[in-house]
């Protein structure tokens, strides 16, 4: 009933994780701590479904130091944005043309 | 039939809720919740990453207002002063709460960026450091062209330069963020401001402290009343 969704996006949790990112103003990026609290995620979770948004190239996840903390950044490439972008818009002609009871769970 | 019933018995609450679980997490949504999703989680991520601007408006808003009412009344329109405030108390008044208000504008963009880096953190310094800089230059100026001038004039160069730093600065600002509200701010700003300068100082004051003061104000109330809705 939905061929057209990426299914990379389409997992609640990561669906979640892309909007929060694609937030962020382009070429900005966040602190793995500071995706984590706003999403309210566990650390292991969040990794997981960071690790398959990586794999897809939709998110780009950059190790560094401040001082002498390690610190992770996270932040949305280009293709994630467009990936992000033609979900939505694939989402909104779904609802158009299927204008019938949502055919979800 | 013993190791069927024995599985089933050990095994089915488990498997039960752990497929419950992975249900509920990676459930298939139906498109309408999944752009409500969307639009949640878009709003209050956007909420963080986006300071507050309430604070700013209201903060500066105050200044203007009380600052140049002050320079106002000692003014009068005509050239009497209405209140006897010395000169140096109500321009004190004036830059020290500007001063503040550019405190609670920094404090409040700090706060919130910290746990994002990139483009518009370095975006957000530069314009900071903009406003340092442009007030510096124009501290020089009205100190060295202000020593020729009678004080009322004093006041409004003093007055008219740094209004017209604040509204460039907030058309500047309004083509940094692509923000047409803070855009036009300023450009009415300047606007007022020249108006101002060309009526004298008691105007000048009058329409800083009702205009831009008050307007400031009235910007952070309403974007209040936004922001709660």
């Amino acid at each position: 009933m939905t061929p057209e969704l990426d299914p990379v996006i389409h997992a609640q949790a990561r669906l979640r994780v892309v909007v929060t990112l694609n937030a962020l103003g382009e070429g900005d990026s966040i602190t793995f701590p500071g995706l984590k609290d706003l999403l309210g995620m566990t650390a292991g979770n969040l990794s997981v479904h960071l690790g398959k948004l990586e794999e897809a190239g939709y998110v780009e996840i950059v190790k560094t130091h401040r001082g002498r903390t390690p610190v992770t950044y996270v932040a949305l490439t280009r293709r994630g944005r467009l990936a992000f972008e033609e979900y939505t818009a694939a989402l909104r002609t779904l609802l158009d043309t299927t204008s019938a009871p949502p055919s979800g769970a | 039939m013993w190791f069927t019933v024995q599985t089933t018995s050990l095994k089915h609450k488990p498997i039960w809720t752990a497929k419950e679980k992975a249900v509920d997490d990676e459930r298939e949504l139906s498109p309408e919740e999944t752009l409500r999703l969307i639009e949640q989680q878009g709003s209050a991520a956007h909420e963080q990453f986006v300071p507050d601007p309430v604070p700013h408006y209201l903060a500066w808003g105050v200044a203007w207002l009380i600052g140049f009412g002050a320079i106002f009344l000692r003014q009068g329109l005509s050239g009497t002063p209405y209140v006897a405030i010395p000169e140096g108390v109500a321009m004190a008044l004036l830059f020290g709460l500007m001063a503040l208000a550019m405190l609670v504008s920094a404090l409040t963009m700090w706060q919130l960026r910290s746990p994002v880096r990139g483009a518009s953190q370095q975006r957000g310094m530069m314009y900071g450091f903009a406003w340092s800089f442009a007030f510096f230059a124009m501290w020089a100026i009205a100190v060295r062209v202000g020593a020729h001038l009678p004080p009322a004039e004093l006041g409004l160069l003093w007055g008219g330069l740094s209004m017209l730093v604040v509204a460039i600065l907030y058309m500047a600002g309004g083509a940094i963020w692509l923000a047409r509200p803070m855009f036009v701010f300023g450009a009415v700003l300047a606007v007022l401001d020249a108006v101002g300068v060309a009526a004298g100082p008691g105007w000048h004051a009058l329409l800083m402290s009702v205009g831009a003061g008050g307007g400031s104000v009235l910007a952070g109330l309403l974007l209040r009343r936004r922001v709660r809705r």
